[in-house]
């Protein structure tokens, strides 16, 4: 009467057959298996959608009249809406739009790309015609090419010129320096 | 029990821990003197526990996949045309509040009394009914009880859902979620956004002072609207504009939608004339959000 | 390698007999289908925690997206259930969980009502089950307004009045549990702490001792 599991287990010839305790193990693995899996695979996935959302080509938002730029960084904002899940915002965002060398329009990102304080232009005397940030002094040529502490160049923002505006669009790492 | 044996008897600890030093694999368990026939929890008896939690796994599964849990609108508290309604398992007690007997001056009847002393009845239970006898035909006070506050229960739930069903068919009402789900899907169907459009506390009225909304208020629009236009039992006329034109304006006022009665014949009744409505119409179509 | 880690540890803390013990511990016959199919009556309190293992780890991943702000609450819901990959399935486990919890809870109740299984030495752990079943009500009960839509609105307002019945506490309690003097911002932030956090730590209490009274007593024996 008692151990009734414990009968079964008679020494088996080696290989073949398979004793009925492994049976009642394997069965149960595999139902323990499923009940696991079966849930967890809507549920893992439903976590992880954020990184599988097809994203979407950010819009080109038109700045500023492309003869208002210069060869001289100007700063310019804008707004663009972002969607983030069920919330809808038009967060503004800033740009140092001016002329390379050939005369093509770039637009850098003024986030400064050592701990992401924000730069501003030729605002201070050491550093004159340079992006400077306040927080840890990396500054940043005019191309956006980085000086000291920062360890890349400043991002720079997809440019589009037609009909005389300047369109911005998203964000990319910086084309015109290394 | 069968460990008994002294092995044990020195306690060696591991390092300086209260954990004690292995003495050699585990006895199993002695159930000599368990009472009655019994199995091992594994792998015997969890096996079948498991096949049925199986069955109960793909059971739920096949619900959610086949019916998708209901949504309705987002909460509007000026709504008027709602029939609101708990979920199933709370049917009996919403049904009973209904009744003479436990609603106005003896609603503590209701809500207080008889659902006390059923749950309190049903808590004590083991103390009310402390006899030795355990089955259920042994022992007819507690079974007749149970049956009945089960069978009343499930009378209760019944009248209470045929009541549900018999009041919306009535007033025409599409119950929100399955009338949320039929327009997602057409929206989607039409490439057209299908989620709820936000509330924008922003969208103000367009040019006020027309008279258009002098003429809404005299043909009885804004009974439903709101005086304000945000929206009663009829939804909100702000920034309508961005989703109608005029004509489709004017397609609503003269056939109706939904729940909306066509209003030609009651604004004409209230002195305006086909000029004023497809001004109403023309004004509403220029209700769009400010940008 | 599995078998070296594990005794690694076991020699450190001993683990094997706590396990041990939930593993060889012998179940009386009579509630095995396998036996006599009648004993599937049996199998109801063990889908009950089944499913309220579903309905918990479903819950914790849908706070994920959801909002408890009457602002954004509906429109966090509309998009987990809509946008978000499998999110029909993981609100629909939920959801239908939360009836099916119900149902079994109920189907158990009365197994061990018939039965006469709540009679000594079991009455402390009829005890307990009821309290389970209350909690679970007052789960589906907060959880039915979350989503913030009409039929939850409607229906929180409808019980807030029966609250308000209440003789003397009553308007007491109906502030209590609305947060203010409308069902509104505070209503839903109190609902979800109830729903989220004090339910559920009162239920997994309440599951725990209700395992061990069955573990003490064992199941009861054969009609």
């Amino acid at each position: 009467m008692s151990k009734p599991h414990n009968n079964e287990q008679t020494p088996q010839k080696p290989g073949k057959e398979m004793s009925r305790r492994q049976f009642l193990t394997y069965t149960l693995g595999g139902a323990s298996a499923f009940m696991f899996v079966g849930p967890a695979i809507p549920m893992v996935r439903f976590a992880v959608d954020p990184l599988l959302q097809k994203k979407t080509e950010g819009k080109y938002i038109k700045v500023v009249e492309a003869n208002k730029v210069t060869n001289e960084p100007q700063e310019f904002s804008f707004e663009i809406t972002q969607i983030d899940g069920w919330y809808e915002s038009k967060p503004t965002l800033v740009a140092w739009v001016s002329k390379d060398q050939q005369g093509n329009i770039f637009a850098l990102s003024p986030i400064c790309k050592h701990l992401g304080c924000t730069v501003d232009w030729n605002n201070n005397a050491k550093f004159k015609d340079q992006y400077f940030c306040p927080c840890h002094g990396a500054h940043y040529t005019r191309e956006g090419k980085q000086l000291a502490v920062a360890r890349a160049p400043l991002d720079e923002y997809k440019v589009k010129v037609e009909n005389g505006f300047v369109y911005l669009g998203d964000i990319i790492p910086n084309q015109h320096v290394q | 029990m069968a460990h008994g044996k002294s092995k044990d008897e020195k306690v060696v600890y591991v390092g300086d821990s209260r954990v004690k030093q292995k003495v050699n694999d585990i006895t199993p368990l002695d159930y000599s003197s368990y009472p009655g026939k019994s199995e091992a929890f594994i792998p015997n008896f969890l096996l079948k526990e498991w096949m049925v939690g199986c069955v109960a796994l793909v059971a739920i599964f096949v619900l959610t996949i086949s019916e998708p849990a209901p949504l309705g609108y987002p909460a509007n508290p000026n709504n008027t045309g709602f029939v609101p309604i708990p979920d199933w398992y709370f049917l009996f007690l919403y049904q009973f509040l209904k009744y003479p007997y436990a609603a106005g001056s003896y609603v503590v009847i209701g809500t207080v009394l008889i659902p006390g002393l059923a749950f309190g009845g049903l808590l004590l239970a083991p103390f009310l009914d402390t006899g030795k006898e355990r089955r259920f035909y042994r022992r007819p006070i507690a079974s007749s009880l149970m049956i009945l506050s089960l069978l009343s229960c499930v009378y209760l739930t019944k009248t209470a859902w045929d009541g549900y069903k018999h009041e919306i068919a009535e007033l025409n009402i599409t119950p929100e979620h399955i009338e949320r789900e039929e327009k997602a899907r057409e929206a989607a169907l039409a490439g057209k956004p299908a989620g709820q459009p936000k509330p924008n506390k922003s969208i103000a009225i367009v040019d006020k002072d027309d008279p258009a909304f002098a003429n809404m208020k005299k043909a009885g629009c804004l009974a439903c609207h709101a005086t304000d236009m945000k929206g009663a039992s009829g939804p909100a006329l702000l920034g309508i504009g961005d989703t109608m034109n005029k004509d489709q304006v004017l397609d609503v006022i003269k056939n109706g939608k939904g729940n909306m009665p066509p209003m030609v014949d009651s604004a004409k009744a209230q002195g305006l004339n086909d000029e004023d409505i497809e001004h109403i119409a023309d004004w509403l179509a220029k209700q769009k959000a400010a940008q | 390698m599995f078998k070296g880690v594990y005794s690694w540890i076991d020699e450190r803390l001993d683990i094997t007999p706590m396990w041990r013990d939930v593993a060889d511990h012998e179940v009386p016959e009579h509630v095995n289908p396998a036996h006599h199919f009648s004993a599937f009556v049996y199998c109801f309190g063990g889908l009950t925690f089944f499913i309220t293992v579903i309905q918990i780890l479903s819950g914790m991943f849908l706070t994920m997206y959801y909002v408890p702000d009457i602002v954004n609450a509906y429109y966090s819901v509309e998009y987990l259930q809509t946008k978000v990959a499998f999110g029909q399935i993981v609100r629909g486990m939920h959801h239908w969980g939360a009836s099916l919890v119900i149902v079994m809870m109920l189907l158990h109740t009365l197994r061990v009502f018939f039965t006469g299984s709540y009679k000594a030495p079991r009455e402390m752990n009829w005890v307990v089950g009821m309290l389970i079943f209350f909690v679970m009500l007052g789960l589906g009960f907060t959880g039915y307004l979350l989503p913030w839509d009409n039929k939850g609105y409607f229906a929180t307002k409808v019980s807030m009045e029966i609250a308000d019945t209440v003789p003397y506490i009553g308007p007491y309690l109906k502030e209590l549990l609305q947060g203010g003097t409308v069902v509104g911002a505070q209503t839903l932030t109190r609902f979800f702490a109830i729903h989220v956090f004090f339910l559920p730590g009162a239920l997994l209490a309440l599951l725990g001792a209700h395992f061990f009274m069955i573990r003490r007593q064992g199941i009861s024996g054969p009609l």
